[in-house]
């Protein structure tokens, strides 16, 4: 039997492994800049799911669904008693690899920060109960840092790792809720290789950000 | 596979198109037996619903036999006759779990329009833009259902197609609209737009308990089914003025519900509407509310207003100090259709409702545009056309 602290360890890895920090370098888009703090960006995002708190946690001990989530990009290893070490591989490709450290700080607290990765980044994600039996709500906060070199490519700042996060706690709860994250691209259509594409791009301002 | 598609606003043709794959655990495939044009179409078609894609498969109103279902699949097996609903829902989120299916969380994998448009995203809709998920529709010899457990139900024997394709969406629409208007026996309903919606409407707030139901149309055939199927009152709004129509058949008191299962493209006559056409026609105001403001107007102090007819953005002089002052309930929304159907089809099975007469042009899939091209013009008496992929 694995401990809470085990448990919510993996929780935590599953939730920073979906959020695939080497993802956000690829987005552009720049709407409007996050709030900064001492240097860094932060921004908070929650999601409510309709699970009870040891639910969603257990969620991610299912081997099977942890497998699923995580595909194969992702491992997770005990450095000692409350600190673990995730590394991934960037879910969209291109063999980009990051490393976060995590820390289990309490019954539904956890921090993370990147120690080797493409972007300095740290964050903690927190469980509480949602009122009125609603479940439970999952609240991230993240900080990012994005040096001069960066930014004049375009690479990191504006929203998007806020956007990434949104995505990622909507993939999460969809995964906790009902097993599977929807996918309707490439379904049946009338269009041409080059009018699929296009669509794709559509699709995919669409899909990213998104609720939370 | 044909398929009928979207190529443009005002355009749709029929092509060859890939056939569709279970992707998930939960998918089955539908080999569609009757795929129904619908209302809301005409909507998508004409460019008042956003992101509709050039290719896009048409239809949501459809029944059919399933040929393959996913590992996940538990309560259907392949060869059920099943009839879908047209909203796709999870069943394991907070909004599926209080069965507002049309809400679903999960079920829209692409929310960032509705969700700046609306605040929030509501469920995804088969056939129904980009906007509701860029689900391929049904006007096609095979379907995708994600869901497949939550969304499709076998019809009992004995329902033919054309019947049992209506408790796709026509019915859960217009049970729906009768269930928001809170009937506890004798009271006076009066519904907007004799389309299929309108007349299940009609049905239902009969079954619920009205006393009287009225219809309010401009279509003479429409009017006319209605009154003959349904024992239902009439009113003409071309050649009558509802308003006062309305209180004298009540007299003075107003209808205790009003039910609008119009829509955006709602029809006038008079010079408002000359003003609510071009405002739409230059996109300034994204939907045309005839018919609610109408509805409004028309109810009785502290009476129900319920809104099924679809509406997508911002409209132009609404009478909110009308609906205030009088106190009125406003209920709207998508069908929720994994809640209802089960009980309409026990419903049609027993006779109960027969909505087998909705489908005055069947056709086959192949001439399918001329099929809109009838239901949208109202051609030759067309409620339903209802197209057969198959045979
Ligand atoms: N809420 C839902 O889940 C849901 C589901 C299905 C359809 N719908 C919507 O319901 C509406 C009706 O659908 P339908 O398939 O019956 O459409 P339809 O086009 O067959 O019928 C609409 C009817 O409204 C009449 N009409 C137009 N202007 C009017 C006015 N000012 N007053 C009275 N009647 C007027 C038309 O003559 C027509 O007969 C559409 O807006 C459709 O999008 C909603
Ligand atoms: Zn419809
Ligand atoms: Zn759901």
């Amino acid at each position: 039997m694995m401990s809470r602290a085990t448990r919510w360890a993996l929780a935590g890895a599953g939730t920073v492994g979906v959020v695939g920090v080497g993802r956000l370098v690829a987005r552009r888009r720049r709407r409007h800049q996050p709030e900064r703090q001492d240097g860094w960006y932060v921004v908070r995002r929650g999601i409510t799911v309709d699970r009870p708190r040891d639910a969603v946690i257990g969620f991610w001990t299912d081997r099977e669904r942890l497998d699923r989530a995580l595909a194969e990009w992702a491992t997770l290893e005990r450095i000692d008693g409350d600190r673990w070490r995730c590394v991934a591989a960037d879910p969209a490709g291109g063999g980009t690899a990051w490393q976060a450290e995590i820390t289990v700080e309490g019954p539904g607290l956890l921090r993370w920060t990147v120690v080797d990765g493409p972007v300095r980044q740290e964050g903690r994600v927190e469980l509480v109960d949602a009122p009125q039996d609603r479940g439970t709500e999952i609240r991230a906060e993240l900080r990012y840092r994005s040096g001069p070199v960066r930014r004049a490519f375009g690479l990191v700042g504006g929203d998007e790792p806020d956007l990434a996060l949104r995505d990622t706690l909507r993939r999460v709860k969809s995964l906790v809720e009902c097993g599977q994250i929807i996918d309707t691209r490439r379904d049946p259509s009338g269009r041409s290789e080059r009018q699929e594409r296009a669509t794709d791009k559509v699709r995919e301002k669409l899909t990213t950000g998104g609720r939370a | 596979m044909r398929a009928l598609c979207w190529e443009g606003v005002g355009k749709l043709a029929v092509r060859d198109v890939p056939e569709p794959r279970v992707r998930a655990a939960g998918d089955i495939i539908v080999k569609v037996r009757a795929s129904s044009v619908c209302g809301s179409d005409l909507h998508l078609i004409n460019g008042y619903l956003p992101a509709m894609r050039e290719g896009d498969v048409m239809g949501h109103e459809f029944m059919g036999e399933v040929v393959e279902t996913g590992p996940g699949v538990q309560r259907l097996r392949v060869g059920d006759r099943v009839v879908v609903g047209s909203v796709v829902a999870c069943g394991g989120c907070w909004y599926c779990r209080t069965e507002q299916f049309s809400l679903c969380d999960n079920s829209n994998p692409q929310p960032v329009l509705t969700e700046k448009l609306w605040g929030h995203s509501p469920a995804g809709i088969l056939g129904y833009s980009h906007a509701a998920g860029g689900y391929a529709g049904s006007h096609a010899e095979y379907i995708r259902v994600p869901f497949g457990d939550v969304g499709a139900f076998p019809v009992p024997d004995g329902v033919p197609d054309d019947a049992a394709v209506f408790a796709s969406d026509a019915m859960p629409t217009g049970w729906m609209a009768a269930d928001f208007c809170g009937l506890k026996g004798g009271e006076v309903v009066a519904v907007w737009g004799a389309g299929a919606v309108g007349q299940m409407a009609a049905r239902s707030a009969q079954i619920l308990g009205a006393e009287r139901v009225i219809v309010i149309d401009r279509l003479p055939e429409r009017l006319a089914t209605a009154a003959a199927r349904l024992g239902v009152e009439t009113i003409d709004y071309a050649r009558t003025d509802v308003l006062e129509a309305l209180r004298e058949m009540t007299a003075g008191r107003g209808p205790d519900a009003c039910i609008e299962a119009v829509g955006m493209e709602s029809h006038d006559v008079g010079p408002t509407y000359a003003y609510d056409r071009l405002k739409q026609s230059a996109r300034l105001q994204s939907d045309r509310p005839t018919s609610v403001r109408q509805a409004i107007m028309a109810c009785r102090k502290g009476g129900t207003v319920s809104i099924v007819g679809v509406y997508a953005g911002l409209v132009d002089k609404f009478p909110l100090g009308a609906a205030m002052n009088k106190a009125l309930v406003l209920r709207m929304g998508q069908m929720h259709a994994q809640r209802y159907i089960p009980m309409l089809l026990d419903r049609l099975a027993a006779g109960e409702i027969d909505p087998g007469y909705l489908a005055t042009h069947p056709l086959p899939l192949d001439q399918g545009v001329r099929g809109y091209e009838l239901f949208e013009k109202k051609r030759d008496g067309c409620l339903r056309t209802v197209l057969h992929p198959v045979g």
